[in-house]
């Protein structure tokens, strides 16, 4: 029986913006929790900084809200004492390609089994309007008078050269869409890598419902392969949203850990006063 | 009495062996019944540079080096012109065929001071006893051994363990040994017998590092996760639990950088493990945020920092105690933590086992101090203290910061058997939601900084060690602690008083020496007196006087015993 997504709900009053798209991401966090029957209490979410990191006290799980650029690793550290808690990070394109970018680079290579969901909303929102990685060459942005004067970096790119096992792109006026990418994320045992395209009416003014209704265009499936899957990350005309690459035989980073191989029990389990005096016959 | 020592140093290029001859020599010197502690010098590159092993050994406890050596091995050339300066007076200099230049300053000082210079063909002779080039080392040994006048069976046996697994003729390195051992230049006039009486206690005595001690402590305390990113003189942290993990089960994990590993650290923690990581200033830098981070949340975390010699990358591979402010004060606006500082293996084990249960019962950030020469040298200790029973402090609440007058607020561990809550590095409420209500932030800033005063309450005052009514105390910690505490017994008017719990301070008994009319006197491994600046900071008393070293050595015990004659 799915859980009902009211008890996933807070009485705590949001802080976002009018048809921001943090409000239907949440809703679809919400819904593939709920969906796969992962109790509030059997989630762990980290958070980081910006109009994402927010949502921190917006919904009810364990969660911890962290440092900018940080949500990643404080994910991962969450993973390796409970793999039995479902783990998401999320974080936004700013904390992610900036201040964490060896973050992702390395979590994905690591192939943590973890969701990562990153809310590309192509600026630092929170700080009104400065552009990120993901702010198109050119733009007007807080600061730059004169248009940002560095090439745009592209997520999907970022994220397929470093062989990720799982890469979708959801979008935030989508939420139905995003919560079965989501539910697939969360049930692959794996790095899962979301990009979600997030509205943000106040500082992108330019990425509006419109801009994105003529762009998106839905894949019924995954690419079959890698090289096909990067074919088709691009955004420069049509935007592709779904599941767009897994790959199921990559081992998770603990499945290679040869020393924890058939301990039943998770490190939260485990702490305890251990016996040291054989290790001593070493130094005698 | 007096706890007489007798020193050899091995002196060469990095890369020559230096590391085995000054191991295999400790843990003989260990067999033989007699106590040794041994401090490597080493420069920061993989070949070539000046190397040396030291290892001062003693009837007594001893777990410190001197400035001097007795006998000099050097096996490259350059090693004569950077050590000669520390032979003794009737020291012996061993050396291999090649031409010495000497200076003449050189051969001025080996005059005046009946030093013997003796030429050791050791490879010619490893090759005379069908043993290879690699072995003239043994030779070295056996030579050395000689001189010390004591019975090559110990020698033999770590010999034989040493090499046992590595695929070498064991019986050609013994020969090789021998070969040292009856070499014809052995002469009486050059005998250095160690005429010290040996004791099965040092016999049975651990022979270890201060890196070695922390990891047996982490492993003890159940620390099941170790997240580092390599920095000396913190690495052996990381080999040990490596090398260890099968038979512990720890996960083991180098990160991408010092960043992650803190990160990584803090949340394995606040799932409810335990998680250490361990790194040097450079890298403890970077952890500054996360230290920041779990003051705020009231995350447990703990943070070795090792610390070497210098700013930006300094002296990477020698000691120094500079990084006390750092630990003290690194970090992002105020928030209750604790720093702790090491001296010896025996409390390096205990104090990494308080470091887990003082994060846990306070929910902060704990920062285990330690120097390269506690890290690295070779101690030997007749046991290590008894296990220090874990403490958790994980109790049931309704309210994840609920306001205290301890200030410890209830933690309990995130499972599907528990409510949730959010750990909150915003500022926030009792619930942890963010908020940014100003009579809300005092009363959630007062109830975090007044686990400072709760945790004051319990730690114990500094150790104080010799004269009940000392003329000079003297105030250190870490291991300047270890040389001032070996000098106690040769001047009885002298006492120490020691720092392992630097943060929270407790001041009052330094403060009591000061008014009874003791000369105080702060020590340091650093430039600007740090820790006189913190106990000036808590207590407001200036220490009137201060003895500082900061050229990368330990302070050596020539180093106190200059002070106290001067």
């Amino acid at each position: 029986m799915p859980i009902p997504i009211t008890q996933y709900n807070k009485e705590v009053k949001p802080t976002w913006c009018m048809g921001c798209g943090n409000y239907a991401i949440h809703i679809a966090i919400k819904k593939a929790l709920g969906e796969l029957e992962i109790t509030p209490n059997q989630a762990f979410v980290t958070f980081d900084i910006g109009c994402s990191g927010n949502g921190a006290d917006k919904i009810n799980v364990n969660a911890f809200k962290g440092l900018h650029g940080r949500s990643i690793p404080l994910a991962i550290g969450s993973h390796l004492a409970n793999r039995k808690m479902t783990v998401l990070a999320t974080i936004g394109d700013g904390g992610c390609l900036h201040e964490g970018l060896d973050h992702l680079i390395h979590a994905i290579r690591s192939n943590y089994n973890i969701t990562i969901l990153i809310h590309n909303n192509q600026n630092f929102a929170l700080t009104t309007g400065q552009a990120t990685a993901t702010t198109p060459e050119g733009k007007k942005m807080y600061g730059l008078p004169d248009g940002r004067p560095e090439r745009e970096m592209s997520i999907g790119e970022i994220v397929f050269s470093s062989k990720p096992s799982f890469f979708a792109r959801g979008y935030s006026g989508d939420p139905l869409q995003l919560t079965e990418i989501l539910k697939e994320a969360i049930l692959h045992k794996g790095c899962s890598v979301i990009e979600i395209m997030q509205i943000c009416p106040t500082y992108n003014k330019e990425s509006s419902l419109e801009w994105f209704a003529q762009r998106i265009e839905k894949l019924d499936k995954p690419l079959s392969t890698i090289n096909k899957a990067k074919e088709i990350i691009s955004m420069h005309e049509k935007i592709k949203t779904g599941i767009i690459y897994t790959d199921k035989s990559i081992p998770t980073f603990y499945d290679r850990l040869e020393n924890r191989k058939g301990l039943g029990t998770e490190l939260v389990d485990e702490v305890k006063q251990y016996d040291i005096s054989k290790l001593l016959e070493d130094f005698k | 009495m007096s706890n007489q020592r007798l020193i050899v140093k091995f002196g060469g290029e990095s890369g020559q062996g230096i590391n085995t001859l000054g191991q295999i020599l400790s843990k003989s010197i260990k067999e033989s019944g007699l106590c040794n502690f041994a401090y490597r010098e080493y420069p920061s590159l993989i070949k070539g540079g000046v190397a040396s092993y030291q290892i001062d050994i003693a009837q007594e406890e001893i777990a410190s080096s001197s400035r001097t050596c007795d006998i000099l091995s050097v096996l490259d050339i350059d090693a004569i012109h950077e050590y000669f300066p520390s032979v003794s007076p009737n020291g012996v200099i061993i050396y291999n065929k090649e031409e010495l230049n000497l200076s003449q300053e050189e051969k001025d000082y080996i005059e005046k001071n009946n030093i013997s210079l003796i030429s050791l063909d050791t490879v010619k002779m490893a090759l005379e006893v069908e043993g290879i080039e690699i072995m003239a080392n043994m030779v070295i040994l056996g030579f050395i051994w000689k001189l010390l006048e004591l019975d090559t069976k110990p020698l033999e046996e770590i010999v034989r363990e040493t090499f046992k697994d590595k695929n070498i003729d064991l019986g050609a390195e013994i020969r090789c040994v021998r070969a040292g051992y009856n070499s014809e230049q052995i002469k009486k006039e050059i005998l250095k017998p160690l005429t010290f009486k040996s004791s099965k206690k040092w016999k049975d005595s651990l022979n270890i590092t201060g890196n070695e001690a922390i990891s047996l402590g982490a492993i003890s305390a159940g620390c099941r996760a170790l997240y580092a990113y390599p920095m000396t003189p913190a690495t052996s942290i990381l080999k040990y639990l490596g090398d260890t993990y099968k038979e512990t089960g720890i996960l083991i994990k180098q990160a991408e950088n010092e960043i992650t590993a803190a990160q990584l650290s803090m949340g394995s923690m606040n799932m409810g493990t335990r998680a250490m990581t361990v790194t040097s200033g450079g890298g403890f830098d970077l952890m500054c945020e996360t230290i920041s981070c779990a003051g705020i949340s009231e995350t447990p975390l703990i943070i070795v920092l090792a610390q070497r010699a210098g700013a930006g990358t300094g002296l990477p591979t020698w000691t120094g105690a500079g990084d006390i402010s750092l630990a003290v004060h690194g970090g992002h606006g105020a928030f209750s933590r604790c720093v702790l500082s090491v001296s010896d293996p025996q409390d390096a084990y205990t104090l990494t086992q308080e470091a887990f249960n003082i994060a846990e019962t306070y929910q902060i950030p704990v920062i285990l101090l330690t120097d390269k020469q506690i890290a690295e040298s070779i101690f030997n200790i007749k046991e290590l203290p008894k296990p220090t029973m874990i403490e958790r402090g994980i109790t049931t609440g309704e309210n994840r910061y609920e306001i205290t007058d301890s200030g410890i607020s209830p933690r309990w561990i995130p499972s599907a058997d528990s409510p949730t809550y959010l750990q909150n590095s915003d500022e926030h409420k009792i619930t942890g939601e963010s908020t940014e209500q100003s009579n809300e932030v005092v009363e959630m800033s007062d109830k975090r900084l007044r686990k400072t005063e709760t945790l004051r309450e319990q730690i114990p005052d500094p150790l104080y060690f010799g004269n009940k009514n000392p003329e000079i105390v003297f105030v250190g910690y870490g291991s300047v602690g270890n040389t001032i505490r070996d000098i106690l017994k040769d001047n009885s008017h002298i006492g120490y008083l020691h720092y392992q719990y630097i943060y929270p301070l407790k001041y009052e008994r330094l403060i009591e020496f000061h008014e009874e009319g003791a000369r105080v006197v702060i020590v340091e491994n650093n430039q600007t007196g740090d820790f006189a600046k913190l106990i000036k900071q808590e207590s407001g008393f200036e220490i009137p006087e201060r003895i500082l070293k900061y050229d990368g050595r330990p302070l050596f015990i020539e180093d106190i015993l200059d002070f106290l004659h001067n």
